[in-house]
């Protein structure tokens, strides 16, 4: 288990009226080279349990356990160098570039890891390939570049760093169709190709079931549900119940088994659904 | 959510306090602050106090969140007190002590009523912000203004502006923890080293944080022309202020106690 979370508990404004649990009791572990999807309503507490994975927030009770180490227990030396072994990419992460050129931007979280230069330099050239920009870009200022841009830069200065679990919260919000789905197959790629472990938040089902291998189901601030891709849609009822989904195919294919078609109900992605309807179809003998 | 009631100061509530018009309470306060300077002894100080409490018992704010207001002027009262020690005279303290020769019970005297003097002058304004929210602050001191728009001066710009700065800090104190805890992220130290280090630290969030300004005041400009907004000139108002019977009753009382101060400054 690359991390382990025991009875996490989180509270806002301890001690005012506006006092609000926003983790209650979280057990939660991932593992090494997973790629997990994080899935729940607005408010449900995603963010808040994805912050404590790198001590960016304390616990209130609770324990945060990375690579095998409890967070809290020793110097803030060690919760500065979990930061870098769990990258954290936050939503809208292209406010927070700063440097003049792009390439600065990217050296600032391995330069605080205090690599040598060589070293800075061969992990940028890495990492803009991962997030698939052109090495024009790179003596750019960060703040010419359109939106979809800004965001892989960002996405890269994390990426550089790397961390052994990446995590992203929402990494293709507000972004066009096509930038979707091409930010999500490269991080898709570094997943395979670094054996790293990836923890995907998204509210976008099929996002989910494109890419994850497991899923964690967060509803007011508890963890309902860590199981994988097929076991958590397999209760549409209970994702519909706390204001979620299940993918739009799944739906479809739930409805045509109903009706009584001889395809599985189990179909989660718009790949899968193609190859399930050819084998329908040639089980038929309409098509060979 | 926090950061918000002790930065904002405003205290939501339904006394009659905070249904008081707030021009009124503007006004009133500068009265008050009069009142505390024209006091010149303790006496006045006992007639000035025992108003206030009963004001801030009336508008029901807790006593706790009023003397809280106190605490981040805690070291200019201090340091008020303090000098004004030295500048006492009259009878010694310590006559025979020839290091603490310079401590007078007139200085004390004179430590002691600074300290009452700015302790009430402190509470008496923050009774004003903690039962006026800041629209309507800003709100009423545009209409106080108004007259000098007859000397051109742009009134209604200057409550405008006002308004959005303070509508905007609760969001950019979001904004710079967001930011903050995203060069966290990336590993970030704002906490070891000496100040010229901490202080190189922070452009990673200034930067960001200048930028995001600019770029709401843009989209903040659009919203608004889009709108039409052009500036105070026949602009309407959705709330009408009128004085009323608790406005008068009040400024009546605060009358009577900057009476009674004067009177009491006369005879004792």
């Amino acid at each position: 288990m690359i991390i382990t979370t025991e009875n996490l508990i989180y509270k806002y404004g301890v001690g005012t009226p506006f006092e609000k649990t926003a983790l209650d009791n979280v057990s939660v572990s991932i593992r090494e080279g997973d790629y997990v999807g994080l899935i729940g309503q607005t408010g449900s507490g995603k963010s808040t349990l994805i912050s404590h994975f790198n001590a960016i927030l304390k616990p209130t009770s609770g324990k945060v356990i990375v690579d095998g180490e409890d967070l809290w227990q020793d110097n803030k030396h060690k919760r500065i160098q979990t930061r870098f072994k769990v990258g954290l990419v936050f939503q809208y992460p292209e406010y927070q570039l700063f440097e003049d050129t792009v390439y600065n931007d990217i050296a600032f979280g391995p330069k605080n890891m205090g690599l040598s230069a060589e070293e800075i330099d061969s992990r940028i050239m890495k990492s803009i390939e991962f997030v698939g920009l052109d090495k024009k870009f790179l003596q750019k200022s960060p703040f010419e570049l359109s939106g979809g841009q800004k965001r892989r830069v960002a996405i890269a200065g994390v990426m550089a760093m790397s961390p052994k679990v990446l995590i992203l919260d929402e990494p293709a919000a507000g972004l066009d169709p096509k930038g979707r789905d091409e930010i999500l197959a490269r991080i898709r790629e570094y997943h395979s190709e670094t054996k790293s472990t990836v923890l995907l938040v998204s509210h976008s089902m099929e996002d989910i079931a494109q890419n994850a291998k497991s899923i964690i189901v967060m509803n007011r601030a508890k963890c309902i549900m860590h199981a994988s891709v097929q076991q958590v849609f397999e209760n549409a009822g209970m994702l519909e119940k706390i204001g979620l989904d299940i993918p739009q195919i799944t739906r479809v294919f739930i409805s045509l088994h109903n009706k009584g078609y001889n395809v599985s109900s189990n179909i989660y992605t718009v790949q899968d659904a193609a190859k399930e309807i050819m084998r329908c179809l040639k089980e038929g003998g309409l098509y060979d | 959510m926090i950061k918000d009631i002790t930065l904002g100061q405003f205290f939501p509530g339904d006394s009659v306090i905070h249904k008081m018009d707030p021009r009124m309470k503007i006004i009133l306060t500068v009265v008050f602050v009069a009142i505390i300077f024209v006091v010149k002894n303790f006496l006045g100080f006992a007639v000035a106090a025992i108003f206030l409490a009963s004001a801030v018992l009336i508008s029901k704010i807790p006593v706790r969140t009023v003397l809280k207001g106190i605490k981040p002027l805690l070291f200019i009262i201090i340091f008020t007190a303090f000098f004004n020690v030295f500048y006492g005279t009259g009878v010694k303290v310590f006559p025979d002590i020839s290091w603490l020769s310079w401590l007078t019970y007139g200085g004390l005297e004179r430590a002691v009523f600074m300290v009452i003097r700015i302790v009430l002058l402190i509470i008496g304004t923050s009774l004003m912000t903690y039962t006026t929210s800041p629209v309507m602050l800003s709100d009423a001191i545009e209409r106080l203004l108004s007259p000098l728009k007859h000397l051109k001066v742009p009134v209604h710009e200057l409550s405008m502006m006002m308004t959005i700065a303070m509508r905007f800090i609760p969001t950019l104190i979001d904004e710079t923890e967001k930011i903050t805890n995203a060069q966290k992220a990336r590993g970030a130290d704002f906490e070891t080293g000496n100040i010229i280090r901490r202080a190189k630290a922070l452009i990673p969030i200034l930067i960001p944080l200048i930028v995001s300004a600019f770029r709401r005041a843009e989209e903040l400009a659009d919203a608004m022309e889009c709108r039409c907004y052009n500036g105070g000139d026949g602009r309407t108002r959705y709330k009408i202020y009128n004085f009323s019977l608790r406005d008068y009753i009040a400024s009546i009382i605060m009358l009577a106690v900057l009476a009674i101060v004067i009177v009491i400054n006369i005879f004792f």
